[in-house]
């Protein structure tokens, strides 16, 4: 078992070069929660007559999209690493396809983490959250599962995918597409039929409305069991892509 | 056990490019390799060396054939295999936001060092490599030839019982591949089996116990240097100084069909194939074009041995 934490030192090292890097992980999702969801609280006043304001139902949402803002820049370290030379020559080291792709994404949970926390935290400290603070064990799990996940699947196209602005234009689209079309931003049930139907079929809702029953209660709690295991699922499938992407390199 | 550091039989790997006809890069290639020794692959560009070697280090899988190294057979158990190789890739290789230092720690991490053990290695490879003074820069502020001195040192801080080197000497300075393959002479002394590709043919000559020749996949040549020289009979290489090379001489001896020819303004360097009394018969009738100050006619080198053997085979 030297495997895993040699790849997850190898990142840790990478990754605290650039100690301006980890800080911005580790808060963005807080300022976007206080400048987009405090300002979009205020200018269509939905804490008024609502059963929540904008910032209790917005947290998941932003958490969830920073899960999946952590995975795709883990996943673009593929290309720092062909960059470097260095991914063919770690092909080669006495490591299983799997351990290399489980091991590169450990630290980054580490960070998810502690991303997660400061912002769960400040949003009950300052935005006055109420946040369900027993149910941080069922969070800390989605943060993990949601940030694996999507990082296995964006590691498909990293590892496929040969040209650098390929892939971005890749995760760009997919960023537009999976983050509007879900319930990230705004609830599904006044959208129209169609747009709601593919919202539901998409893994970031399954992820955010799991995540925001757990920290505030709100959704159907009898609904979770479901997404979680959809998302379980969607994050196997997408390991197995991602493997087998490796394998055949 | 197996007797063999490496097997590799019936080896063939083919490539689909898109929109062109299968590309037979290795073809039913079959050889094995003794523990402890110095193998040499070599070939001119595009002959299969790098191919063979991705097979032999589990980086991709071949079409047919087998590859056992170690004992472990590179499809059935590729981890098994990558436990006991190190590999010097032909592209340069390393954590470039890293420092010498660091890389050199977090390759030993996946070779299982730790500790005082990984220290000692690491501080021996610096030592070795003459990195002592870069130890702490980021690979990223080096020159490409430092960025190799890293990448070997890597895979010489191991001790894993094969070690493959492609074209490993690209970008050192004489003085430092001259203490690298005094390195690899030792570890092949101390038992370890290093497979090397190189396009510097001296290399090959002064480190390979075993040679094999391929080009277009499949095998040309092989043998130990005495052996291969036997192969090409009848080659010799003659070089004249002159005061100035005699206009016209260039071309009146390329007009012979040499194996190779260099002129620079005062050398004449040829390899040819032809009897010793055609060889003398020549020099003596180049000699008598202008001012001679050295002669000398030497048997063939692994270079004309290799530019015979793929020569015939192209043809």
């Amino acid at each position: 078992m030297r495997a895993l934490p040699a790849v997850m030192y190898r990142e840790a090292r990478i990754r605290a070069t650039n100690v301006l890097f980890i800080f911005w992980d580790a808060v963005y999702p807080l300022g976007y929660l206080l400048v987009f969801g405090v300002g979009l609280d205020s200018a269509v006043q939905f804490g008024s007559g609502a059963a929540a304001d904008y910032n209790a139902f917005f947290l998941a949402g932003v958490l969830g999209m920073a899960s999946f803002g952590i995975a795709s820049n883990t996943a673009w370290s593929f290309f720092l690493d062909r960059d470097n030379g260095i991914y063919f020559e770690m092909l080669t080291y006495p490591i299983s396809r799997a351990e290399y792709l489980v091991g590169k994404v450990l630290f980054n949970l580490v960070v998810a983490l502690v991303q997660a926390a400061i912002t769960v935290g400040l949003a009950w400290l300052l935005l006055d959250v109420a946040v369900r603070w027993e149910m941080m064990p069922l969070v800390a799990l989605l943060v993990v599962l949601g940030t694996s996940g999507w990082f296995f699947f964006y590691a498909i196209f990293a590892v496929l995918i040969r040209r650098n602005d390929a892939f971005n234009t890749v995760t760009s689209v997919f960023y537009f597409a999976l983050l509007f079309a879900s319930s990230m931003f705004y609830p599904l049930d006044p959208l129209p039929d169609s747009l709601r139907a593919a919202a539901w079929a998409n893994p970031i809702t399954w992820q955010v409305e799991a995540m925001r029953w757990a920290t505030t209660g709100i959704g159907d709690g009898a609904l979770v069991p479901l997404e979680i295991a959809g998302f379980t699922a969607f994050t196997a499938v997408s390991f197995a892509g991602a493997l087998a992407a490796l394998r055949k390199d | 056990m197996t007797a063999h550091a490496i097997e590799v039989d019936g080896l063939v790997k083919l490539f689909h490019p898109r929109g062109r006809p299968p590309l037979r890069a290795v073809d039913h290639l079959s050889f094995a390799v003794r523990p402890g020794s110095i193998f040499g692959l070599l070939g001119p560009n595009g002959a299969g060396k790098t191919t063979t070697l991705r097979v032999l280090t589990t980086l991709t899988r071949p079409t047919e054939g087998t590859a056992r190294v170690a004992g472990f057979d590179v499809v059935a158990s590729p981890l098994e295999v990558r436990r006991r190789i190190a590999v010097v890739i032909q592209q340069q290789a390393a954590d470039l936001l890293l420092t010498v230092r660091d890389n050199l720690a977090s390759y030993g991490r996946f070779h299982g060092l730790s500790g005082a053990t990984l220290q000692a290695r690491s501080a021996r490879a610096i030592e070795q490599f003459g990195l002592e003074e870069c130890a702490a820069s980021k690979v990223q502020d080096l020159s490409g030839g430092f960025r190799r001195r890293v990448q070997v040192a890597k895979a010489l801080m191991v001790s894993t019982p094969v070690l493959f080197l492609d074209e490993f000497s690209t970008g050192m300075d004489p003085l430092l591949k001259r203490s690298v393959m005094a390195l690899l002479r030792e570890e092949s002394r101390a038992g370890r089996t290093i497979v090397l590709t190189t396009q510097v043919l001296t290399e090959a000559e002064e480190l390979c116990d075993d040679i094999l020749i391929i080009n277009r996949g499949r095998q040309v040549a092989r043998g130990d240097l005495h052996a291969l020289k036997l192969l090409s009979g009848g080659v010799y290489e003659l070089t004249l100084t002159f005061d100035e090379v005699p206009a016209g001489l260039a071309a009146e001896v390329a007009a012979l069909g040499p194996l190779r020819m260099e002129t620079t303004r005062t050398t004449l360097q040829v390899s040819l194939k032809e009897d010793e009394q055609q060889v003398l018969a020549l020099v003596s009738r180049l000699a008598a074009r202008g001012t001679v100050r050295r002669v000398e006619v030497s048997g063939a080198s692994l270079e004309d041995v290799f530019v015979e053997l793929t020569s015939l085979e192209e043809a």
